[in-house]
């Protein structure tokens, strides 16, 4: 921070006063790349390669007043400059991908881990870069305002993002509601995990937990907040949280919050489109128990804890035993105790 | 009061023949599979239940153990009653695990004899009332845990001939009547066959299939009188 306002702070008083926040660097590079807004060249590919650069917009942007052009740019140190054979603009994209891991180093070995770059070694020129998600010139803080991150994503993952829209969430970011998560929320913004291998749906209790178990937060919204407890104690959470960070691949055993609830199209329990309003349960009881006819769903108790109201053989029958255990090992250890005494008695 | 060593002095009597040994041997060793297997489960969270589940191969790996000592003790017990209803029909040995109103004075008397109020504690047949409450027990418990660990293996077939809260329901009785099980064994069974100070430290009458004339003449007289032909004298000792 202390860097920053440093920089802030010699940018203030170095600035040329034709670009105010722009370093007095940049200005033989904006000479030519700041004058000219059809300045472009034509790639081998046939694709048309803007070379001009809006002082404004990289003005405004969080390296406006810090990052000169060949810090990124750093082939760029002389003129002329020589050209790179780049074929498409995807090339020149792909090639000036790693300048950003110089100043960001955590963020950059996160997405090492993330499916994004997986993507990317084996080939996949449209895997996600850096400035895919965070623009180049205009790099503006990525979460303001928070709706922006779903949007980020939705240039590439249009049909999910669709869905995402009209589920309980979606709706509510749309509305400017801060509360529910976006994309990078669930998926994390670097390291995003690839989802198709089941991991990310074994750890759903701990993701949708981070909300679903705050008391301030659903307290907002009438929302109980012992839905992951009730999960954990009953047998699905029990498999996925031992399956859960398991290396290998395995069977997955175990419903995650997602299974049943959905995974972009969450709806309320109360709509009619969500997979766990009761008129769908059998269904999406079916997805993993075959076989599963109307009475099924009956055993999993919806989150509740047993009670002589909700489910009252559930509730009779652990009556029963927190009865039962106790009696029986006092009277065992009483009757053992009695035996020894008398035998001691007796010598 | 010594047993010699050898032999000498010391006459013994079959009290478990062959096929009772063996299935005293394959349950012991079933149950403790289905322990070590079950309790893990219940107790998820613990570090000591993730440690051994992992080292198990996995909860999916212990799951199939389990159902495999699960289907053991299934087939164990119904060759059990097959074998007892048969044997009982058959007339060549009696009921002798039936409980009758003998047991309740038995253990009324063996009480008051723990508490100073008898001079003897009761004198009993070929089991008393303590085995008997263990066997009666463990039948009970066993067909508990059998009918509810097939509803859990099974939980789609059980909701097509009853309500869906079975399942549930199931799963709780499990889970309490397999800890009670542990718990009884480790505690009852264990002071009874080990720490009891007639047998300290390891009664192997259920492995060896013998028992001395003595302990029998101590722990079963009416038996031994039954055997020997003559009426019982008096109470044990």
């Amino acid at each position: 921070m202390s860097k920053r306002m440093l920089l802030a702070l010699a940018v203030a008083f170095l600035a040329a006063p034709a670009w105010a926040e722009i370093p007095a660097e940049q200005d033989s590079c904006l000479g030519c790349h700041g004058s000219d807004p059809s300045m472009s060249m034509d790639l081998p590919g046939g694709e048309k390669l803007p070379l001009h650069v809006d002082q404004a917009a990289f003005g405004k942007s969080v390296h406006g007043d810090m990052l000169r052009c060949t810090d990124c740019h750093t082939d760029k140190t002389d003129y002329p400059h020589d050209s790179k054979p780049f074929k498409t603009r995807r090339d020149v994209t792909v090639a000036y991908y790693e300048q950003c891991k110089k100043c960001h180093f955590a963020n950059y070995t996160k997405t090492l881990d993330g499916v994004h770059f997986q993507l990317a070694q084996k080939g996949n020129q449209q895997a996600a870069l850096c400035v895919d998600c965070h623009g180049s010139h205009a790099i503006g803080r990525p979460a303001e305002p928070r709706t922006r991150v779903s949007q980020t994503c939705s240039n590439c993952h249009k049909q999910v993002f669709d869905v995402y829209k009209e589920s309980v969430h979606g709706k509510a970011v749309t509305q400017g509601n801060g509360d529910v998560p976006v994309c990078t929320d669930c998926h994390h913004a670097h390291d995003v995990a690839d989802p198709r291998a089941g991991a990310l749906s074994l750890r759903t209790a701990d993701i949708c937990g981070r909300c679903h178990t705050d008391p301030k937060l659903m307290k907002r919204y009438g929302l109980s907040t012992n839905v992951v407890s009730s999960y954990l104690s009953d047998f699905h959470g029990m498999a996925a949280s031992l399956q859960k960070g398991k290396k290998g691949k395995s069977d997955r055993l175990a419903a995650g919050c997602t299974d049943c609830h959905g995974v972009h199209d969450i709806q309320k329990p109360s709509d009619p489109r969500s997979s766990v309003m009761k008129s769908n349960l059998v269904k999406t009881c079916g997805k993993c128990h075959a076989g599963a006819t109307a009475d099924f769903p009956k055993a999993w108790m919806s989150h509740y804890e047993p009670s002589l109201k909700k489910s009252p053989l559930v509730w009779t029958v652990q009556l029963f035993y927190y009865v039962l255990i106790p009696f029986i090992l006092v009277s065992l250890l009483v009757q053992i105790a009695l035996h020894l005494w008398r035998v001691v008695v007796n010598r | 009061m010594s047993e010699g060593s050898n032999g000498v002095g010391t006459s013994y009597l079959l009290r478990f023949g062959p096929a009772q040994r063996v299935e005293h041997f394959v349950t012991m060793v079933d149950f403790v599979g289905l322990v070590a297997t079950g309790l893990p489960q219940k107790f998820y969270t613990a570090r000591w239940a993730q440690w051994l589940i992992g080292n198990l191969g996995g909860i999916d790996t212990v799951r199939w153990i389990h159902r495999f000592f699960g289907i053991v003790l299934l087939v164990a017990v119904v060759v059990h009653l097959a074998t007892a209803f048969r044997a009982i029909l058959s007339r060549k040995v009696g009921f002798t695990m039936a409980v009758n109103k003998r047991d309740f004075n038995d253990a009324v008397q063996t009480l008051r004899y723990y508490l100073g109020l008898e001079d003897h504690p009761a004198a009993f047949d070929r089991y008393d009332y303590k085995q008997k409450w263990e066997y009666w027990s463990l039948m009970i418990g066993n067909v508990i845990m059998i009918l509810s660990g097939l509803t859990l293996m099974y939980p789609a077939f059980v909701a097509r001939l009853g309500p869906g809260e079975i399942i549930p329901a199931a799963k709780v009785a499990h889970s309490n009547e397999g800890l009670m099980a542990f718990l009884v064994i480790t505690i009852w069974h264990i002071f009874n066959a080990h720490l009891h100070p007639d047998v300290f430290p390891f009664d192997a009458s259920i492995f060896t299939g013998q028992i001395s004339r003595e302990r029998m003449e101590h722990e079963h007289p009416l038996e031994l009188a039954r055997i020997e032909g003559r009426e019982p004298g008096g109470h044990g000792h």
